[in-house]
């Protein structure tokens, strides 16, 4: 599908930042916010910033927050305190909305109308011009994979489809900053596949995305960033590189494991799990593997196994955040 | 403008979840049916001169104030229903989000949907009631005070309803607001019946009832004001004197109940407005 995507000659160029500064403006920012939704802290001081042009994986268990934050940046629902803002403008102002395409999570879009008519709707909403409005539906239908299948009612569509159709309706006003709130969770692998393609074709364009999920395998293959929250609260946000590389394991296989080499061990490191003659070492450098070696072979125990492991997102993030579902 | 998108994309989804043809054949099949009864009874009115000269008027004013009153009942459930969900709805499943991340305002949402709907139930007033008006005029010679102004207050009582749809569906959800609304439309019908006793038996309490739920309610009160423009002069002249009929006015609105049925909608759409305005969808 990204071989579609094509340059738009007439994009906008990013709005100025503050006067003065003469950088561009941030694609987007929340800025110390709070949301709390009678007692129930939804938001606990989020405070993020998003480069134009970036892809930027927001991430965490369900529950966390992502939801919330996407909504106060569409200006769906109204911060407690912060501030955020969208392509320079305070979120929720109709000129910092017509920029954007928005993905809602639990999108259930008018089932009633047909697919071209719902894009035809957003199309006049987001000030797309009558006459470049059928040519514009038809290529985003394209582009989401719905070619020839416009004319059908939603009602009639699958639950892929109507992701695919949700994914269309946020790029038809041909928007500069994308937020797409799980946009894949109805869809196949290969369907998965064509939108993380999508997205990098976005990004060939300048579009910045945002991209909330709970689909790590996603947001590893296709962010640029990611912050990481949990119950409110953004606990680690970075390039993926240094979030996933921040620490590093050792995988220690030896003939025995008693305490004191868990003792010797702990100067290295921090030991993680033991099976049997295995164990594996957190550190924050791999360059500490021959170190590992010489103390194990030292203290008597017979060395099988020294191999550095690269944890994944997955467990960088399980190592971040509180057990899953609440 | 986007205003306009709206409203035409809520009479577009009328349209199309069949509201407006089940509304069309069934409004067909109403006034075929009060059309052939009000030819038969009307007929053996006139050909009964036993009961005096005026008896044939008096059953023109009857058969055409009773259906109007069903008209009444009709357009006000279509009200209910078109706004009780209007906003909770759409945002309980979701269907809002999209709609509401676009440059477009709340206010010019809920407006669009205000306009659309507005527009629905005036053509379904004004085609229902002139229909009645007119197979009473074809078959009776049937002349109330002021038609014209009789639809308009029938216009109005559901621009009130629709608005306090509104206002309910922007912080109730569907089923509760619903609830609320049925019984506050129940209630005023309930306060217009006893002012109506009151005034009949002369009890100055119950009149006062009456006036207080008007007051809360008025939906009741705008039917009573079209009611009496719906009836001949020559009826209104003699029911004075014999009693008139129980869901009918005997004197036109006063100035006061006139303004406050004017502000009412106005107020509670503003309320509306605000209400949505401030609320986290």
């Amino acid at each position: 599908m990204a071989d579609r995507v094509e340059a738009d000659p007439g994009r906008r160029a990013p709005e100025a930042g503050p006067p003065g500064t003469g950088a561009p403006a941030l694609a987007l920012e929340l800025a110390g916010v709070h949301k709390r939704y009678g007692r129930q802290v939804a938001l606990d001081d989020v405070t993020l910033r998003v480069e134009p042009g970036e892809v930027f994986g927001f991430l965490g268990p369900n529950g966390a927050g992502k939801t919330t934050a996407v909504k106060i940046l569409t200006g769906l629902v109204h911060a407690s305190a912060g501030e955020a803002r969208v392509l320079g403008r305070p979120a929720g102002e109709p000129a910092a909305r017509r920029r954007i395409g928005y993905l809602p999570e639990h999108f259930r879009f008018q089932d009633w109308a047909a697919g071209t008519a719902l894009l035809d709707f957003h199309g006049r909403l987001a000030g797309v011009p009558a006459a470049q409005r059928p040519a514009r539906i038809a290529e985003v239908l394209e582009l989401v994979g719905l070619a020839g299948r416009g004319g059908q009612r939603i009602r009639t569509y699958s639950k892929g489809m109507s992701q695919r159709i949700g994914l269309a309706q946020a790029l038809i006003g041909r928007p500069e900053l994308v937020l797409l709130d799980e946009p894949t969770s109805a869809l196949d692998p290969v369907g998965r596949r064509e939108v993380r393609d999508l997205i990098g074709g976005l990004r060939a364009q300048g579009v910045t995305v945002f991209l909330n999920s709970h689909l790590l395998s996603e947001v590893e293959l296709v962010c640029d960033r990611v912050a990481v929250i949990d119950r409110g609260r953004v606990v680690r946000s970075g390039r993926l590189a240094d979030l996933v590389g921040s620490a590093t394991a050792l995988r220690v296989v030896v003939d025995r494991v008693d305490p004191p080499l868990l003792e010797a061990l702990g100067r290295y490191g921090r030991v993680r799990s033991v099976e049997g003659g295995s164990l594996t070492l957190l550190v924050d450098d791999v360059e500490v593997a021959a170190a590992v070696a010489d103390c194990t072979v030292r203290a008597g125990y017979r060395l099988f196994q020294l191999v550095p492991v690269q944890r994944s997102l997955e467990e960088a993030f399980l190592g971040l955040v509180h057990g899953g579902d609440r | 403008m986007t205003t306009l998108v709206v409203a035409r994309w809520t009479v577009a989804e009328a349209v199309s979840r069949r509201l407006v043809l089940a509304a069309v054949l069934l409004s067909v099949a109403f006034v075929g049916v009060f059309g052939l009864a009000f030819s038969i009874l009307y007929a053996r009115a006139e050909a009964d001169t036993s009961e005096g000269a005026l008896f044939p008027v008096f059953a023109a004013t009857l058969l055409t104030v009773l259906g109007l009153y069903a008209v009444q009942f009709l357009a006000a459930f279509l009200a209910l229903l078109l706004s009780a969900g209007a906003i909770s709805g759409e945002a309980e499943s979701g269907t809002l989000h999209a709609v509401l991340a676009r440059p477009l305002g709340r206010a010019q949402y809920l407006m669009g949907r205000w306009i659309a709907s507005v527009a629905l139930l005036t053509v379904y007033v004004v085609a229902m009631a002139g229909s009645l008006l007119l197979i009473a005029r074809a078959v009776a010679g049937y002349q109330p005070v002021d038609p014209v102004r009789a639809v308009a207050l029938l216009v109005l009582e559901t621009i009130l309803l629709l608005s306090a749809g509104l206002l309910g569906s922007s912080f109730l959800p569907t089923l509760a607001n619903a609830v609320v609304l049925f019984s506050l439309f129940g209630l005023a019908w309930m306060g217009g019946i006893v002012e109506f006793i009151g005034q009949t038996v002369a009890n100055q309490t119950l009149v006062n009832l009456g006036v207080v739920v008007s007051l809360v309610f008025p939906s009741d009160a705008v039917w009573r004001a079209a009611s009496y423009y719906l009836q001949p002069p020559l009826f209104l002249g003699e029911a004075v004197t014999r009693g008139g009929i129980p869901m009918a006015a005997l004197t036109p609105p006063t100035t006061a109940l006139l303004l406050w049925v004017l502000a009412y909608p106005v107020v509670t759409l503003l309320a509306a407005l605000r209400t949505f305005a401030r609320r986290d969808l």
